[in-house]
């Protein structure tokens, strides 16, 4: 759109704007994580005189920063890849299989993805204790799969229809049984939209806070989040400390996001249009 | 034949075991336990329950004014939140896009808040408002900053949205971003040919051709904004009191921090169901009707 000389100064002016104001709280959190409390309470504002790490190296003994990003990678990657692999599977086939039973199955999973989690989450609570898997990280990754593949497979299902049938009439004349033909033939070629799961799957399980607030008892289990946020309730006015903390928390997802910011921004896009 | 169509069933329930295994523990049986449980007395403490029909929800919408206030005070933000967010997110989409060299740098600032966990932003913004303002206020001369941002209801509630606008507008303006990108340049062109001024455009080219995404957003919106949690327990737990507290707040205490009431949380979140139900219906046939195709 042609735009006038001044409008245009306008619109960027807006947009230096709220780009100040999108980057203001993390600016003022990563500055004041390295000040001592008496600097901080003396200028919020003012940058830091040193670079004291100090704030840093007891935030991550607090948080038992080693074990809680173990647990944050552990998780994630359980149950993003149990979602791949357990929907990606249903919904080929599902796809793939005429007839009133596969499509009942789909609407049920379909539907359920209006579900809000705070309608399940005392049941799944107390289905997680009779379960035994309430406390541990591999059975919260379950919960995670469980909870998850329901959308996964929706977009596996809309993908698979548009993957020619062909290819698998002829690995199946060449002697590939159902599952040679999946993990050989079909799996491979869901690429772009496995990536898209992938990412979204990560970012909601990476920040999910209430599922791991309700499952993980134990500090040994604690993701990063739960400890952040312990942390946060046992040390609310030392905010040095506390600083540090957040910021080692979102550390890991910034840098993913500058490493991914295509694919996450081209991901987001197509669950949402397709979702 | 009948062979084959068994043969058939047995490859679909390979395929498809796993999965629904998993869904059917851990999201399946928990939506139909709820409704059942919100017609019982079931707590924590007793492993015994009775079936009392339509008592508990007669109890959440009559005599639990805590329960009623949490719904009034969700309903409120979510307008709030249905108008803000998807205004600022548009804005900024309709912005960047006039933009080229410095496209990709405006959308990547403002799109990196929404890479932070909801609960982190909270935390993040709890700083803010509990220390930051206050003294840039104070030593600025600036007043208004110098508030009580979290204790006081009536502030509280403008911070809880400053800090979800923060963390979502990114979020929808990239689907807006996306969409603005599919809107084919010579229909805007050509309406700029016939005299069409720049508001013009916007409200009868632009717009129309980017429903679909309008619809979505809307949609994202009041779905995410009836369910909203973290900011709000991050940042005042609900209080002062319970002046800020939402649907899901109440739920969750009244289920695991107050009185194990199971039965009667299980209710409160049926209800919390049935109104998300309900509004998205209303929305989805409103904005349905809008759209046309390019």
């Amino acid at each position: 759109m042609r735009t006038g000389r001044f409008s245009s100064l306008l619109i960027t002016l807006a947009l230096v704007l709220a780009s100040l104001i999108a980057v203001f709280p993390i600016y003022l959190a990563i500055i004041n994580s390295f000040k001592t409390q008496g600097e901080m309470f003396a200028s919020f504002t003012a940058l830091p005189t040193s670079l004291r790490l100090d704030n840093y190296t007891e935030a991550f003994a607090r948080l038992s920063m080693m074990s809680s990003l173990a647990n944050s990678i552990t998780v994630s990657v359980l149950g993003i890849g149990g979602i791949l692999l357990c929907a990606s599977l249903a919904g080929y086939k599902l796809s793939r299989t005429p007839g009133r039973l596969s499509q009942f199955i789909f609407y049920l999973f379909v539907a359920s993805m209006m579900v809000p989690f705070h309608s399940i989450m005392i049941p799944l609570t107390r289905m997680a204790k009779e379960l035994n898997v309430q406390g541990s990280i591999y059975g919260l990754s379950l919960i995670y799969i469980g909870l998850g593949v329901n959308m996964a497979i929706f977009l596996y299902h809309g993908f698979v229809k548009g993957v020619p049938r062909e290819l698998e009439e002829s690995a199946h004349i060449d002697g590939c049984n159902e599952w040679q033909t999946y993990f050989r033939i079909i799996f491979p070629l869901l690429l772009p939209i496995t990536v898209t799961i992938a990412i979204l799957d990560f970012l909601w399980i990476w920040n999910d806070f209430l599922l791991p607030l309700l499952m993980l008892t134990n500090a040994d289990s604690y993701t990063l989040i739960i400890s952040t946020n312990k942390l946060f309730g046992e040390y609310n006015t030392e905010w040095s400390l506390v600083l540090a903390a957040l910021v080692l928390t979102a550390i890991p997802v910034v840098l993913i996001f500058m490493f991914f910011q295509r694919y996450i921004m081209a991901g987001i896009t197509e669950g949402a249009v397709k979702g | 034949m009948a062979a084959k169509s068994y043969k058939r069933l047995l490859s679909l329930a390979a395929f498809v075991m796993p999965a629904f295994i998993l869904y059917t523990l851990f999201l399946l049986v928990p939506t139909i336990g709820g409704m059942y449980y919100s017609f019982t007395d079931w707590n924590g403490l007793n492993r015994a329950y009775e079936f009392i029909g339509f008592a508990n929800f007669v109890e959440a919408l009559r005599e639990d004014p805590d329960f009623v206030h949490s719904l009034w005070f969700t309903l409120k933000y979510v307008m709030f939140m249905l108008v803000l967010q998807n205004v600022f997110a548009l804005l900024l989409a309709l912005f960047i896009e006039t933009k080229f060299r410095s496209k990709g740098l405006f959308r990547t600032v403002l799109f990196m808040p929404n890479m932070i966990s909801t609960i982190i932003s909270a935390f993040m913004w709890t700083f803010v408002f509990s220390q930051v303002l206050p003294q840039l206020g104070e030593r600025a001369g600036l007043g208004f900053l110098n508030q009580s941002w979290l204790g006081d209801p009536g502030t509280s509630f403008y911070s809880i949205l400053i800090v979800s606008l923060w963390n979502g507008v990114g979020y929808m303006m990239i689907i807006y971003l996306a969409a603005l990108q599919g809107v084919p340049q010579s229909l805007r062109e050509a309406a700029v040919i016939d005299g069409a001024r720049p508001w013009q455009v916007l409200r009868h080219v632009t717009l129309p051709m980017i429903t679909h995404a309008i619809t979505i957003c809307l949609f994202l919106t009041l779905n995410g904004a009836f369910k909203v949690f973290e900011v709000v327990y991050g940042l005042t737990g609900g209080g002062p009191g319970r002046s800020t507290q939402v649907i899901t707040l109440n739920i969750y205490e009244e289920a695991f921090s107050n009185n194990f009431r199971y039965g009667y949380a299980s209710a409160k979140s049926v209800i919390l169901f049935l109104v998300i139900l309900i509004f998205t219906f209303i929305q989805i046939s409103i904005t349905k009707r809008r759209e046309v195709e390019a």
